[in-house]
């Protein structure tokens, strides 16, 4: 018994060592090779999107990872604003690069507008509720999912369902206030909701078979206009300016027009 | 084994290592009390918001707690007293919702009990709706919670001196006599340590509940997912939030242990 536990005692300390000795060797590697990491912190509608501009943009440069955190712009901004390293930040909406930039946050550098965006009603495929119009939503029983009303994707929602004259009726239906807008897809996906709001843009092919699409009429519909900008203070500033570069520049805006998003003006 | 005042026989250098493992665990109860905003407690703890997710969350615990009791002192009973082929499949499984990561077990509520889901169909039709609902939440933390009461009960039903039981049932006792009357009265420290662990851990528990029963106030947004949100935004606040929910958890466990756990048996040297 003895001798079996000091064996695993010393088998224990032995891959302590051993995974010591591992790590450092990542971090050697790391720095032998001069590669740079760029971290990105973008809104979750830009999943997608965002994922293939880091592809294009590692290809163009060798020595650099684009590391993309996805989130609510909201919590995002706060992570920001807490001092997490971003380089550079997308949000869905000014209000939250506002937020980085006011008192208490980095404050940010290069400062745009990169592209727009639009809304849709969503359901499940076959529509349990029979949903055909944003109007719809205020109708009771209704299970209606949206973003939490901090998230860009929930405040905009809420806009729209204010505009089709159903605001009060459609926020008594809502059964789930999500953590953010991919979170809302999510519970359609799986036919818990009746009907959600979300983006056009996370309509994407990969989901399209999956939920039903309803447009939300311009006269109802809101417009968000995403705001990118390098975090002050981040230690690649340049390489997060040469990011905007890429997103604002026509290879980026086709990517992001791919995915149905419309030019920032 | 004897004791002797000094020699513990554990030596200094494992101390030292003991002292970094409770610093690594207290450590970041001590970042949320430094970090949070102390200035804003008088607003944000008796906010109807806070006030109102912690009451949802003691409503929800303790349902879980008496659903576990109900459900898992029957489940240990039969792994430690009715032998049956593939009993240690059945308690692995029945332990595995405390490995399971909690959004995994949120999938796979709504994958049985979900809409879609397995039984959704024959649920719908007695109307019983489960996600988004109180009742989905009591659902989400009863099943994380679970395999507490099991093990805290199993262990209980082992270290029982069968032989009352045994007198009972010489003497005359029915079995369901000798359970009501001998069994679960000798459980009793068992059930109680099994049921308020299994209360403190729905009392905290976050990603089943988020995946199978959503996030409204009042209905579904429990202590921890209000915390969640809150950190979004305003997480100085957040963490004075989180501490009503530290608070709770120590003084259950520091209940539990002064009189159920008692592992520091009194008396002795």
């Amino acid at each position: 018994m003895r001798f079996l536990s000091r064996r695993l005692a010393a088998i224990s300390v032995a891959l302590v060592g051993v995974g010591f000795v591992i790590g450092a060797c990542g971090d050697g590697d790391a720095a032998g090779e001069n590669s740079t990491e760029l971290v990105v912190l973008a809104a979750a509608s830009l999943t997608e999107s965002f994922g293939d501009i880091a592809e294009d943009f590692e290809a163009l440069h060798d020595d650099v990872e684009v590391v993309l955190s996805f989130g609510p712009s909201d919590g995002l901004a706060t992570q920001i604003i807490e001092g997490a390293p971003a380089d550079v930040f997308a949000s869905a909406s000014g209000t939250w690069m506002d937020a980085v930039e006011a008192d208490g946050g980095p404050g940010t550098q290069h400062r745009t507008d990169f592209a727009r965006n639009r809304l849709t009603l969503i359901t499940p495929p076959d529509n349990p509720s029979d949903v055909r119009s944003i109007e719809d939503l205020g109708e009771s029983g209704i299970k209606l999912v949206l973003a939490a009303e901090d998230v860009p994707a929930g405040g905009y929602a809420r806009d729209a369902l204010a505009n089709a004259g159903v605001a009060q009726q459609a926020e008594s239906n809502v059964v789930s206030n999500e953590e953010d807008v991919k979170a809302v897809i999510q519970k359609v996906l799986l036919g818990e909701a009746d009907a959600g709001i979300v983006y056009v843009t996370d309509v994407t092919p990969g989901i399209g078979d999956d939920v039903h699409a309803i447009p939300i009429p311009k006269d109802s519909n809101v417009i968000a206009t995403y705001p990118i900008a390098v975090v002050a203070g981040s230690d690649h500033a340049d390489l997060g300016s040469e990011w905007i570069r890429m997103v604002t520049s026509p290879q980026g805006q086709a990517v992001l027009h791919s995915y149905h998003f419309l030019p920032p003006t | 084994m004897t004791h002797r005042a000094r020699s513990t026989g554990v030596p200094p250098g494992l101390v030292a290592i003991a002292v970094i493992g409770v610093a690594f665990v207290t450590l970041p109860i001590v970042g949320i009390v430094l970090r949070a905003d102390w200035s804003r407690a008088g607003d944000v703890l008796p906010s109807s918001s806070t006030v109102t997710a912690f009451r949802l969350s003691l409503t929800v615990a303790t349902a879980a707690a008496i659903v576990d009791l109900v459900l898992g002192v029957p489940v240990a009973l039969l792994l430690t007293r009715v032998p049956f082929r593939g009993k240690t499949a059945v308690r692995a499984l029945v332990v595995l919702p405390l490995v399971l990561p909690p959004v995994v077990g949120g999938v796979g509520l709504l994958a049985a009990l979900g809409r879609r889901g397995i039984l959704g169909g024959p649920l719908e039709a007695v109307g019983v709706t489960l996600p988004f609902t109180t009742t989905g939440a009591v659902v989400a933390t009863a099943f994380v919670s679970f395999p507490l009461v099991v093990l805290a009960t199993e262990a209980g039903l082992r270290s029982m001196d069968g032989r009352l039981e045994d007198a009972a049932r010489a003497m005359g006792g029915r079995r369901w006599y000798v359970l009501r009357r001998v069994t679960l009265p000798l459980l009793l420290p068992q059930l109680v340590a099994g049921g308020v662990l299994a209360w403190a851990r729905a009392l905290g528990e976050f990603g089943a509940t988020l995946m199978f029963a959503g996030n409204l106030a009042g209905r579904t947004q429990t202590l921890p997912l209000a915390v969640f949100e809150v950190t979004q935004t305003d997480p100085r606040g957040a963490l004075l939030v989180a501490l009503l929910l530290v608070v709770v958890s120590i003084a259950v466990l520091v209940a539990l242990r002064g009189r159920f756990l008692g592992s520091e048996r009194r008396g002795s040297p």
